[in-house]
């Protein structure tokens, strides 16, 4: 579906010139049918990857092709993407209503007055359709970018930072979706900064550092399963146990790993002090910390059976 | 396609409707010509009148001439500098298809604006008692014409650099300062001053003076309708030329415009 081959993106400073490697060959696949979510930190290159995904940046070198086209500006590969931009770059003159219908006109399929009517009440722009995009709020503003993303039913979607700026209860209308459009089918390509939101879409994940893919892997794959280690959360009424590690207390509320060696003697513990056990579960090491592994250089956390499956690259 | 650049022009006219500053400019400007006219409709004299009624037309001309260079510079600057454009051409729309509907769309304000002028001249010839002179549509054609290219000339001088740079350059170096130049230098070499540096200065100096547009390449031989508001059946041709050059400059402009959009990073 999308195909970036050694791709280089360099920038030169505005007065003194001084070079700027904003991707430095970065190479990933998304497969058709994939929520795939690039992840990094600021200035790693994912929005850089999505722009030259778009054609809208040029790499210096390297490869990239969309259902096998190279992207150019406007062309009619378009007819079958979305794209929500990070920042709201859109036309400010334009009423609420206005944008979506020039936007939904530009993707050349015909939308329906009831189409856009619908679309925007379903976003809650319903009262704003007359509000100049000027004078809109950033929140208002992402929702006038999801609105045309959604209106001619895309079969990919690239999204900037979706989440940025939109209240709680639009985020989870969002992600529901979000869901919905991948399993009409979709390809959904997201780059986000909050972890816990890709954990719950994606199946596929790239971790993009200094302009490259360092690991790109199935989600699960970066979700394993510590079997060395529980996870336990008690209410303590006295000391913790010394062998218990990472130890956070709020209240009488503590939550801490144990070693797999020590459980037996923690259940004793449990049923001699009447201790109150609220949960004690294998830890899983959730997408934050694989991340913050890749990023520091460290291992991530395979162990017992489970192989590592993750490309990642030195 | 044809959607498409109707959806764009429609977007354009928005613009332009909305436009505070293009608003504010067209107020201020018909305030100062409805004072500077407003003595003339008490005047008893024919000749006063006319002269009245010449001297309205050619400064709402020259205002409408001012506004389509601004609406060039604008339509292009503020969609580049807001980088709404990515928003465009994440869209199956080209950069030419939206680019030609950006020039339609200030074509189509500037001819609406150049027929209010028009009426406006007819309507004060009647208020004064004159015939209706051929020479108010012959000035309204050609002033849509100049209107055009100068239109196109901003919008490609606001579409390769920063905008005040681009007022600046159209303002100053212009073809009438380098035919200036042209001729002081030319001057100095016919009168003994004969440096090769001089020489090389003059040849420059022509180049740019041949290079950039003119605003009115035809005005000495259409002056005196300008004056008189009468024209002759030989000078219809004139009318003929500023629109072929027009034309000829708009679709320069156009694909020049073009290419730079086409090379920039919408980002």
């Amino acid at each position: 579906m999308i195909v970036a081959e050694d791709m280089h993106v360099h920038f030169r400073t505005r007065f003194l010139r001084r070079k700027v490697r904003a991707l430095n060959g970065l190479t990933l696949e998304v497969r058709d049918g994939d929520f795939f979510a690039l992840v990094g930190q600021n200035g790693a290159g994912k929005s850089t990857a999505m722009y030259c995904f778009l054609g809208l940046l040029r790499p210096t070198s390297g490869k990239v092709r969309i259902m096998g086209q190279v992207p150019e500006l406007g062309c009619g590969l378009y007819k079958d993407i979305a794209y929500l931009p990070e920042e709201p770059h859109y036309h400010l003159y334009l009423t609420v209503e206005e944008a979506t219908r020039y936007y939904s006109a530009l993707s050349g399929k015909s939308v329906s007055k009831q189409t856009v009517n619908e679309t925007l009440e379903r976003l809650g722009l319903g009262r704003f359709k007359s509000l100049p995009l000027s004078k809109c709020s950033k929140g208002m503003k992402q929702k006038v970018g999801i609105a045309q993303c959604l209106i001619h039913q895309p079969k990919v979607l690239f999204l900037d930072e979706p989440t940025r700026g939109l209240d709680p209860i639009m985020v989870k209308e969002f992600r529901e979706t979000l869901r919905e459009i991948h399993q009409r089918g979709a390809t959904i390509v997201m780059n986000s900064h909050v972890l816990s939101e890709i954990e719950m879409l994606a199946n596929r994940v790239a971790i993009i550092e200094q302009g490259k893919v360092v690991l790109q892997d199935e989600l699960q794959n970066l979700l394993t399963v510590n079997r060395d280690l529980y996870k336990v959360v008690f209410q303590a009424n006295g000391t913790v146990p010394n062998y218990l590690t990472g130890v956070d207390r709020t209240g009488d509320v503590v939550r801490a790993f144990l070693p797999k060696t020590k459980l037996h003697d923690f259940m004793e513990l449990v049923k001699t002090s009447g201790l109150q056990l609220h949960e004690c579960s294998l830890k899983r090491a959730s997408l934050e910390e694989s991340f913050f592994n890749v990023i520091r250089g460290e291992e991530l956390p395979f162990c017992g059976d489970s192989q590592p499956s993750s490309t990642a690259i030195p | 396609m044809a959607e498409l650049i109707k959806a764009n022009i429609a977007a354009g006219l928005t613009y332009y409707r909305r436009s505070k500053l293009l608003l504010a400019f067209m107020l201020l400007f018909l305030l100062l010509t409805g004072l500077q006219s407003l003595p003339s409709i008490f005047m008893d004299s024919g000749v006063q009148s006319f002269n009245s009624l010449r001297q309205v037309i050619s400064t709402l001309n020259g205002f409408l001439l001012i506004l389509a260079a601004g609406m060039g510079l604008l339509i292009m600057s503020s969609h580049l500098r807001n980088r709404s454009l990515k928003m465009v051409f994440t869209k199956p729309c080209p950069p030419a298809v939206w680019l030609l509907s950006t020039f339609l769309s200030a074509a189509l304000v500037s001819l609406l604006l150049n027929m209010v002028v028009l009426t406006g001249g007819i309507v004060l010839s009647l208020v004064w008692h004159f015939p209706v002179r051929v020479g108010l549509f012959f000035v309204s054609a050609q002033t849509f014409a100049i209107s055009l290219g100068l239109m196109s000339y901003l919008a490609l001088l606001g579409t390769v650099m920063h905008p005040v740079l681009a007022a600046v350059v159209a303002l100053i170096f212009n073809a009438e300062l380098f035919y200036d130049f042209h001729l002081w230098t030319l001057g100095a070499i016919q009168s003994g001053y004969n440096h090769w540096a001089l020489r090389a200065l003059e040849r420059v100096f022509h180049v740019f003076y041949i290079a950039l547009p003119m605003l009115d390449p035809f005005d000495d031989k259409t002056a005196n309708i300008h004056s008189s508001l009468r024209v002759l059946s030989n000078e219809w041709k004139y009318l003929l030329f500023s629109f072929g050059y027009a034309l000829a400059l708009s679709t320069f402009c156009y694909f020049v415009s073009l290419y730079a959009l086409q090379r920039k990073n919408h980002i």
